[in-house]
């Protein structure tokens, strides 16, 4: 392996002098913070764009700098306390999630090892042994200050929007907690650095098909791909983000647990999803796309690209990427009912993990312990027996009877509420309107009974081109 | 390999450390027990269970104080928080002993408790060096809880399962109202309650308040020029209007 | 591996808890204060407040349901990850161990299930 001397262990991390700390631990909140700048930017723009609108154009180039102008008008808006409030938690309430959301990115790793003012170190805050769960530990107590700032505020629509996000969190949580479990079994580790070094890949499988030792995809994204799958999926349930973004369902709460903030509070718990945002964009880069590792067709013409400082650059373009994910799914996809998000994630996501966990480690140990020929087959034979089995004999669920659409008019009450015919013909879409009219040429006089309809086309085209 | 430097003596900044989480984590229990609201004190319990987390961290086993954290902060504190929410949010603690010399006896129970471990500690510390910890985290902190853990207490393991089937059993049955099928009111049931006949399956109108006065107050108006009912809230407090909300704003002379 | 690679993390730990407790006291400062009774009530759409129920706002029991399956869960989590990362090592007697555990936990985890505790209505 060319790039082994290039990849930090455990044992390259706790020996940085004090200002490198200070050096770091001050790039990393800053990291963090300018991705804010631009993570709202995408969310505005980019939504903006999917919605034929120009979005933010106005302050700085391509309104890059409106986030910097929001910030500085909500300092100085009034800082509003409620009366019903109580006061010490609706204080410090939404510093919680900022300040866990802004610790997990200690453990993120940023490089391989680079030289900063002549001292080797790795560009990484710092690595630990259980660094995954430092990542896990501050999204579970981010939670609090969502559920305090909900309770604190004295009000309904807060409360309400509280326990629902604190319920979807923790919820999501097990999910998001299962899915890495996959992660772990195949590093072997729970470190990022390591986590990251298990996935430089390129290597041969230990089995083969007929002789042939494929090459196992390395990254995590590939090679597992449910973990990555559920991962991603809870991520956007643990960030509060569309489509997930129900403690802020503006139709049913108001503004959720932000309700009642105003000025820098309400401020923070923005900074605070957005930050959440990058963790989530940086973990999933890490543990699922190979980390700072340059992607595969860059490395097989460029030695030297996962040395020195250009794996900073292949970092941040996978978590711009992941955070354009987020923001284009939110543009996408419409809210989830909360009866339907909660069974997604308990009666769909857990189970399907647990199954996945079980499914790798079998998978795992018949490699391991050396199985004969028969013996594995016959093991697989009959765990594919059981599940068609368990498939079969599943009970189905009574088809309801059909009925015609006469019966259920009849079947209503007599005085209900009158409705319209319910055989009604639904218009054609105006977009395939439009595509036949482009498809057609701009021809008005030539034609004699259809001109009408040519001519309706034409302006069709004409609205396009405006 | 610094964890050996806890078996060696303590280290300047497990010193520091201690020294100020210490402190921090006995005024945070002090103000679990003392605040009067039940949040605060689940609170300052929080904190606590952090501190310990920081500890456990700094006696070389990083995995127990992040697994103390993500599991009793993070899910249990959560669960008190809920419970006590559940209560209510001005809900007090009433003041009225029901046991007579409850608290004399609590108080001295608590000191004598104090002493005993006090004392074993004393005792147990005194000019003694802790063993064991290098073999122990030889391999790694995780990787010699998982040899201990799935090897050695095996059983123990494997019982803490059926202890978690009792916990979902137990919430079960506290905390569960069973509804049959049948009973339960599903989307489509709604929709028909919302078009029988008798209801009306639109939006109620709203108020008058756009049209001559400021307060939501006043009702609207029907096309013939009664007022309607409809319009108003049924939680907003019935009240007489002021002269000035009354009088119709002067729109036509502008 | 030593204990001082995690000061970092309590040191980003203190910066970020300087950097929102300073933007939380500043803007008591910063903003402007012009007293008005409504903008203190809480907001309901602009109707006056419903006064809140006797106890404050309660809310349903289902959380705490919620909350109990989270630890349950959680729990078995925290089993898991040691298990995970010596994976290896352990072989099939680990796998069988993992493959009792996690199916005595489903038990539990289909009994909720059966009776309809995952169900949100």
């Amino acid at each position: 392996m060319r790039f082994l001397t290039q990849d930090p262990t455990l044992a390259d991390f706790g020996h940085d002098p004090w200002w490198l700390i200070l050096l770091k631990i001050v790039v990393a909140f800053i990291f963090g913070m300018s991705m804010i700048l631009l993570g709202v930017w995408f969310e505005r723009r980019v939504v903006a764009r999917m919605a034929v609108r120009p979005g933010l154009n106005q302050v700085g180039p391509f309104g890059l700098l409106q986030t910097l102008a929001d910030g500085i008008k909500g300092i100085l808006k009034e800082d509003l306390l409620p009366r019903t409030a109580d006061k010490v938690v609706f204080f410090f309430a939404p510093t919680v999630p900022a300040i866990f959301a802004l610790t997990a990115l200690s453990v993120i790793p940023f490089g391989p090892m680079v030289s900063i003012f002549g001292v080797q170190t790795p560009l990484q805050v710092t690595d630990v042994p259980v660094a995954v769960l430092v990542v896990l530990a501050c999204s579970a107590m981010g939670i609090y200050g969502i559920v305090l700032g909900g309770w604190a505020s004295g009000s309904t629509y807060p409360l309400l929007g509280g326990l629902r996000s604190s319920a979807q969190m923790i919820s999501y949580e097990v999910a998001m907690g299962l899915s890495i479990v996959a992660v772990f079994m195949t590093a072997g580790t729970m470190s990022t650095s390591g986590i990251v070094a298990a996935q430089a890949g390129g290597s041969e499988a230990s089995w083969s098909i007929f002789g042939w030792h494929p090459t196992v995809p390395s990254w995590y994204a590939i090679l597992l791909i449910p973990s990555f799958l559920i991962f991603v999926v809870s991520a956007f349930g643990e960030t509060n983000r569309a489509p997930f973004d129900l403690p802020e369902a503006e139709t049913e709460l108001v503004a959720g647990y932000m309700t009642e903030y105003s000025s820098i509070k309400f401020l923070l718990y923005l900074l605070s999803e957005y930050v959440a945002m990058v963790v989530m964009s940086s973990i999933i880069a890490t543990m699922f796309l190979g980390g700072w590792r340059a992607p595969w067709p860059i490395t097989a013409f460029w030695s030297g690209a996962n040395s020195g400082w250009w794996p900073l650059l292949w970092f941040l373009a996978k978590v711009v990427l992941l955070l354009f994910i987020f923001v284009w799914v939110r543009a996408t996809l419409p809210r989830l009912r909360y009866d339907q998000f909660m069974k997604l994630g308990w009666k769909v996501l857990l189970p399907v993990n647990l199954i996945w966990i079980l499914l790798l480690g079998g998978l795992r140990v018949m490699q391991d312990e050396q199985f004969s020929g028969r013996n594995r087959w016959l093991i697989i034979g009959g765990a594919v027996v059981a599940v068609l089995l368990v498939a079969l004999l599943w009970p189905a669920r009574k088809a309801e009877p059909k009925t015609t659409l006469e019966e259920q008019m009849s079947a209503r009450p007599s005085g209900s509420f009158p409705l319209p015919p319910l055989d009604l013909q639904v218009p054609p879409s105006p977009r395939a309107k439009r595509v036949v009219a482009e498809r057609r040429p701009a021809n008005v006089t030539a034609s004699g009974a259809g001109s009408g309809q040519v001519a309706d086309a034409d302006t069709d085209a004409d609205e396009k081109e405006v | 390999m610094s964890t050996v430097l806890a078996a060696a003596g303590v280290g300047a900044g497990e010193a520091w450390t201690f020294w100020i989480l210490g402190p921090l984590a006995i005024l945070a229990a002090l103000g679990m027990v003392v605040a009067r609201n039940a949040v605060h004190s689940a609170l300052w319990l929080v904190l606590v269970m952090l501190c310990l987390g920081v500890f456990y961290v700094v006696q070389a086993g990083p995995f127990i104080g992040l697994a103390q954290i993500i599991v009793y902060t993070g899910a249990i504190m959560m669960l008190f928080l809920f419970v006590l929410m559940l209560v209510g949010r001005d809900a007090s603690d009433s003041l009225i002993e029901v046991l007579r010399g409850q608290r004399l006896a609590a108080v001295a129970l608590g000191l004598g408790f104090a002493g005993l471990v006090g004392a074993a500690f004393f005792r147990a510390l005194d000019s003694r060096d802790a063993i064991g910890l290098a073999q122990a985290n030889a391999e790694g902190n995780v990787q010699g809880i998982a040899a201990s853990l799935f090897t050695r207490y095996v059983f123990a393991f494997e019982v803490t399962s059926a202890l978690l089937i009792a916990a979902a059993i137990g919430a079960m049955i506290l905390a569960h109202v069973e509804r049959h099928k049948d009973q339960k009111f599903t989307q489509p049931d709604l929709m028909r309650a919302r078009f029988a006949p008798g209801n009306y399956p639109g939006p109620k109108p709203g108020p008058g308040v756009y049209a001559t006065s400021t307060s939501v107050a006043t009702p609207g108006l029907l096309p013939d020029g009664r007022l309607s009912d409809r319009t108003i809230s049924p939680i907003l407090p019935k009240r007489e209007l002021t002269e000035a909300e009354s009088t119709p704003k002067a729109t036509e002379g502008r | 591996m030593s204990l001082s690679a995690y000061v970092p993390i309590l040191a980003l730990f203190a910066l970020a808890t300087a950097f929102t407790l300073f933007s939380v006291g500043i803007s008591q400062i910063v903003g402007p204060k012009r007293y008005n009774r409504a903008k203190l009530e809480a907001y309901e759409c602009g109707i006056e407040p419903s006064p809140e129920p006797v106890g404050g706002g309660r809310f349903p029991v289902k959380f705490y349901l919620t909350a109990m399956l989270f630890i349950i869960f959680d729990i078995e989590i925290i089993f898991l990850y040691p298990w995970a990362v010596t994976f290896a090592d352990l072989g099939l007697f680990g796998f069988v161990e993992m493959l009792l555990f996690i199916g005595t936990v489903f038990i539990a985890y289909a009994y909720v299930w059966r009776r309809g505790g995952l169900d949100w209505d």
